[in-house]
C-alpha cells in the first residue's frame, strides 16, 4: 500500500535561500563589519583597539538614552499597534523639566556628595512622574476616542501632539539650543580600564538605564499588571473578556513609556549639557529606528536597537564623518529589514504572533 | 491683536514673519512737502540665538535715520524691519527669507534693502532683490562668494547670484578673505603650528573656513584635517576625538551659533583642554560666550570686522556716545554690528538721497560711494559692491562677555 503523499514543499529559490542564511548569519557579519574593519586597522597603525573601545563604551553610552525612549515607541506599538509620533517630543519635555528642576532644588556646578546624589534622585523621580502622567493624558485625549477609528486617525493626531509638544518646547526655552550646568562634570573621567576612559556621563547612563530596564522587563514578565499588558497585546478582545480592563491597561503602558521617557530626559540633559525643543524630534526618529531594528513591540529588541544605533553613530563621527552617519544609520536600518523584516530579535505584536 | 496672531503662527506651524515698521505710515503717498514717502526694508534675524545682535543692529538702523530727520535728502522714509527667521528653526530661514525678499521687491515704494545677517540667507534673498532691481545692503556678510568669484568661492559664485547681470547688492563689511587671513594671522600670533579646520555645511560656513585654509598654509600652519560638523547632533564626543587624533593644537570653526556652537566648544574643550579655538564672526556673539563654561572661554579665540569703541574713528566714538544716550544701554553691552547696522542705513540713506525713488538710480549712487567718511573709518564701495576696510578684531572671551583684544591687520590672500 502506498503511503499518503505528503505534497512536497517547493524549492527554494537560490534567492530566498541566500535570504534565509543571511537572515541567520549574515547580520551577525553585517553588525560587526565596521568594528571588524577599524578594529584591524587600528592595531595596524597603533598597535591597539583602545581607539575603538573608546568608540563602542561611547557609543553604548550614548545608545543608552536611545535605548530608554525607544521603549517607550516600542511598549505602545506592541499593546495597540500605534506609532506614537509624540513620545520623541515628550522625551523634549523631560529634558526641560529636568533642566527646569535643576535650578529649583537649588543645585549648581558647586553642589557634591550627598545632596548632589539626593537632588538628582529628586529630579529623576520628577522627570519621570511629569512625563508619565503627560503621556497618559495624551492617550486619554488623542489616542482612546480613536480605539475604533480607522488606523490612521490615531497617527495623525499622534503627529499633531508632536508638533503641540514642539512648541511648548519652543514657547518655553526658545528656539536656541540651552546650556544645562555641568552638575556631574559629564566629560571627567572617573576611571580607565585598559585605555578605555569612562567618564561620569557614562556612568550616570549605565547606572540610571540598567536598573530601569532590569525592572521594566522583570515587572511586565512577572507582575499581573504586566501579564495582562502582554494579554491585551496578544487580543484586547479576549483580554477584555478574560475580566482585564483594556482602557486602564494601555494608560498604564503609556505611564511606563512616558516614566522611561522622563528618565531618558534627565540622563540627555546631564550627559550633553544641552537642551534643545527639537532634539525630541532626532532623538525620537533614532530611537523608533532602535525599536523597528530589534523588532517592534519586543523590549529587548529596543534596548539592543537603541545600543546598536549608539555604537553605529560613534564609530561614524568618529571615523566616517559626521555628514555621513545619518545615511550609515539608516542604510543598517533598510539592510536589517531587507533580510530579516521582524527585526533582530523579532516583532512581538498581534500581526507577528 | 497682531501679536497674538504672530503667537498663533508659531503655534500652529512653527513659523513666524513677524516684523514691526516705523513711521511715517503712509508709504508710498506724497508726503506734504511733496515729496513721495519711500521705503526701506530690513531682513535679519529676530528668533534664535542671533535675536540679540538683530536688535542691536535694527536700533542702529533707526538712530541713523533718526538723525537724519527721518528723511533721506527730500524723501520721507518708511522703515519696515522683517524677519527672516522662525521660531522652528531657531535661525535664518530659506522660506522666510525669500518671502521678505518677494515683499520687498513687489513693493512699488521700496527703495533699499538691509539685510541679511547672515550670508546663506543673503544667497536666497539676493537673487530676488537683484530681479527687481532693489539695493540690497548687507551690514554683516561676510562670505566671499556673494561678490566675488575665484579661489575662496564655490562654483557659480557669485554670477548665480545676479540673474540681471548687473550688481546689487554691497556691504560695509570687510569680506572672508580678509577675515581668513586675519584668523591665520590671530593663529600665528598665538602659537599654533598646526590646526585643524571644520565648518558648518553652510554657505558662509563652508566659504570662511576655505578662506583661513589658504592663509594658515602660506603663514606655515600645518592644517591636521578638515571635517564638517552636524548642527543638528546631541554631541560632538566622537569628532573632538578624531581631531584630538591628529595631534593639532587649535580647531578652527567655520560657522554659526546657531548650529549648535556651544556644544561644540565644549565637546572639543573636553577631548582637547589645552587646544585653542578658533572662530569667526559667526561665532563672535554674547550669547555664544555667556553659553560656554569659564574653562572654555580661556581657550577660545574669535574674530569679527568689529574694533572696539577706542579703536574706531572719533564719528564712530560718537556713534557709542549716541547710541547710550538713545537707548540707555552701555557702550560694553552694545552688540559690535550695531554700528554696522547704523552705518548700512547711513549709506543707503545717502544714496537715496542721490537716486530717488528710481531704484537704479539708488544703486547706481551706492556703488559710487567714494572716499565715504563713517563711524568705521573712511571707504569706498568697490565695483562689486565690497567695502574697502580692511580691519578686523581680535576678540577673546572672559566672564561670558566678547573681550576685545586687538586690531588684526590682514592683507586678503
Amino acid at each position: 500500500m502506498e503511503s499518503a503523499a505528503i505534497p512536497e514543499r517547493p524549492p527554494r529559490s537560490r534567492g530566498e535561500l541566500a535570504r534565509e542564511v543571511f537572515s541567520k548569519y549574515g547580520l551577525i557579519v553585517l553588525l560587526a563589519a565596521m568594528p571588524v574593519w577599524f578594529g584591524i586597522r587600528d592595531l595596524a597603525d597603533d598597535g591597539d583597539l583602545s581607539r575603538l573601545a573608546n568608540n563602542m563604551k561611547d557609543g553604548l553610552s550614548n545608545g543608552a538614552i536611545w535605548a530608554l525612549i525607544a521603549i517607550g515607541y516600542t511598549l505602545v506599538y506592541g499593546i495597540i499597534e500605534l506609532i506614537n509620533f509624540a513620545h520623541g517630543d515628550l522625551f523634549m519635555i523631560g529634558s526641560f523639566v529636568a533642566f527646569g528642576m535643576i535650578g529649583s532644588v537649588g543645585l549648581t556646578i558647586a553642589s557634591a556628595g550627598l545632596g548632589l546624589f539626593l537632588g538628582l534622585l529628586l529630579i529623576l523621580v520628577i522627570s519621570m512622574i511629569a512625563c508619565g502622567t503627560l503621556n497618559v493624558m495624551i492617550e486619554r485625549v488623542a489616542y482612546r476616542p480613536l480605539r475604533d477609528a480607522p488606523r490612521l486617525a490615531p497617527l495623525i493626531t499622534a503627529v499633531g501632539f508632536s508638533f503641540i509638544l514642539q512648541n511648548v518646547g519652543l514657547l518655553w526655552l526658545g528656539g536656541s539650543h540651552t546650556s544645562v550646568p555641568d552638575l556631574i562634570s559629564s566629560q571627567k573621567e572617573l576611571f580607565s580600564i585598559a585605555g578605555v576612559n569612562v567618564n561620569n556621563g557614562d556612568m550616570l547612563a549605565a547606572v540610571v538605564t540598567i536598573p530601569l530596564v532590569i525592572v521594566l522587563v522583570n515587572f511586565i514578565s512577572r507582575s499581573r499588571i504586566g501579564r495582562a499588558m502582554r494579554a491585551t497585546a496578544q487580543d484586547p478582545q479576549a483580554a477584555r473578556l478574560m475580566g482585564i480592563n483594556v482602557d486602564t491597561t494601555i494608560s498604564f503602558t503609556f505611564l511606563l513609556g512616558g516614566l522611561m521617557a522622563g528618565a531618558a530626559g534627565l540622563i540627555y540633559a546631564l550627559y550633553q549639557t544641552d537642551v534643545w525643543f527639537f532634539s525630541g524630534f532626532i532623538a525620537g526618529l533614532l530611537s523608533f529606528t532602535a525599536a523597528v531594528m530589534g523588532g517592534i513591540g519586543n523590549l529587548k529588541g529596543a534596548v539592543l536597537g537603541g545600543l546598536i544605533i549608539g555604537v553605529i553613530q560613534q564609530i561614524s563621527d568618529n571615523r566616517i564623518g559626521t555628514e555621513w552617519t545619518a545615511a550609515i544609520v539608516f542604510a543598517y536600518l533598510v539592510l536589517i529589514l531587507v533580510f530579516r523584516p521582524q527585526g533582530l530579535l523579532g516583532e512581538q505584536t498581534r500581526e507577528a504572533g | 491683536m497682531a501679536a497674538w496672531g504672530c503667537l498663533t503662527a508659531a503655534m500652529a506651524f512653527g513659523v513666524a514673519a513677524c516684523g514691526d515698521d516705523d513711521e511715517p505710515e503712509s508709504g508710498g503717498a506724497a508726503s506734504e512737502g511733496g515729496s513721495k514717502t519711500l521705503t526701506v526694508y530690513s531682513s535679519l534675524p529676530l528668533q534664535g540665538a542671533s535675536r540679540p545682535q538683530s536688535e542691536d543692529v535694527i536700533k542702529g538702523i533707526k538712530l541713523a535715520l533718526k538723525q537724519k530727520g527721518g528723511k533721506c535728502g527730500e524723501y520721507p522714509i518708511k522703515y519696515e524691519s522683517l524677519d527672516d527667521a522662525t521660531a522652528a528653526a531657531g535661525q535664518w530661514e530659506a522660506g522666510a527669507t525669500s518671502d521678505n525678499a518677494r515683499k520687498a521687491a513687489q513693493d512699488k515704494s521700496a527703495v533699499a534693502y538691509i539685510g541679511e545677517f547672515n550670508s546663506g540667507a543673503s544667497a536666497i534673498s539676493i537673487p530676488i532683490t537683484n530681479d527687481g532691481g532693489l539695493l540690497q545692503v548687507s551690514p554683516s556678510n561676510t562670505a566671499f562668494g556673494l561678490t566675488k568669484g575665484g579661489v575662496g568661492a564655490e562654483p557659480g559664485e557669485p554670477d548665480k547670484y545676479y540673474p540681471t547681470g548687473e550688481r546689487t547688492y554691497g556691504r560695509v563689511v570687510p569680506i572672508d578673505n580678509i577675515q581668513g587671513a586675519a584668523l591665520a594671522q590671530y593663529m600665528k600670533d598665538e602659537g599654533v603650528t598646526s590646526v585643524y579646520i571644520l565648518d558648518d555645511a553652510e554657505v558662509y560656513g563652508k566659504g570662511v573656513a576655505k578662506n583661513t585654509q589658504t592663509p594658515a598654509e602660506k603663514l606655515g600652519i600645518k592644517i591636521a584635517g578638515s571635517d564638517s560638523w552636524d548642527g543638528g547632533a546631541a554631541n560632538y564626543r566622537a569628532l573632538a576625538d578624531k581631531i584630538k587624533a591628529t595631534g593639532a593644537d587649535a580647531v578652527f570653526t567655520g560657522g554659526i551659533i546657531d548650529n549648535n556652537g556651544p556644544q561644540l566648544y565644549k565637546d572639543l574643550h573636553a577631548a582637547m583642554p589645552d587646544a585653542k579655538l578658533f572662530g569667526p564672526d559667526g561665532m563672535a556673539t554674547v550669547d555664544f560666550t555667556k553659553e560656554i563654561p569659564a574653562e572654555v572661554q580661556a581657550k577660545t579665540y574669535l574674530t569679527a570686522p568689529t574694533l572696539s569703541p577706542e579703536e574706531l574713528p572719533p564719528a564712530g566714538q560718537q556713534f557709542y556716545k549716541d547710541y547710550e544716550a538713545e537707548y540707555g544701554e552701555p557702550q560694553d553691552e552694545i552688540d559690535p554690528y550695531a554700528v554696522y547696522g547704523y552705518e548700512a542705513m547711513a549709506v543707503v540713506c545717502d544714496a537715496i538721497a542721490k537716486g530717488g525713488e528710481d531704484r537704479a538710480a539708488v544703486v547706481d549712487a551706492f556703488f559710487s560711494t567714494k572716499g565715504r567718511e563713517s563711524p568705521l573709518g573712511t571707504y569706498d564701495i568697490d565695483a562689486d559692491g565690497d567695502t574697502t576696510l580692511s580691519d578686523y578684531g581680535g576678540y577673546t572671551a572672559e566672564g561670558g562677555k566678547l573681550v576685545f583684544n586687538k586690531v588684526i591687520k590682514a592683507a586678503a590672500a
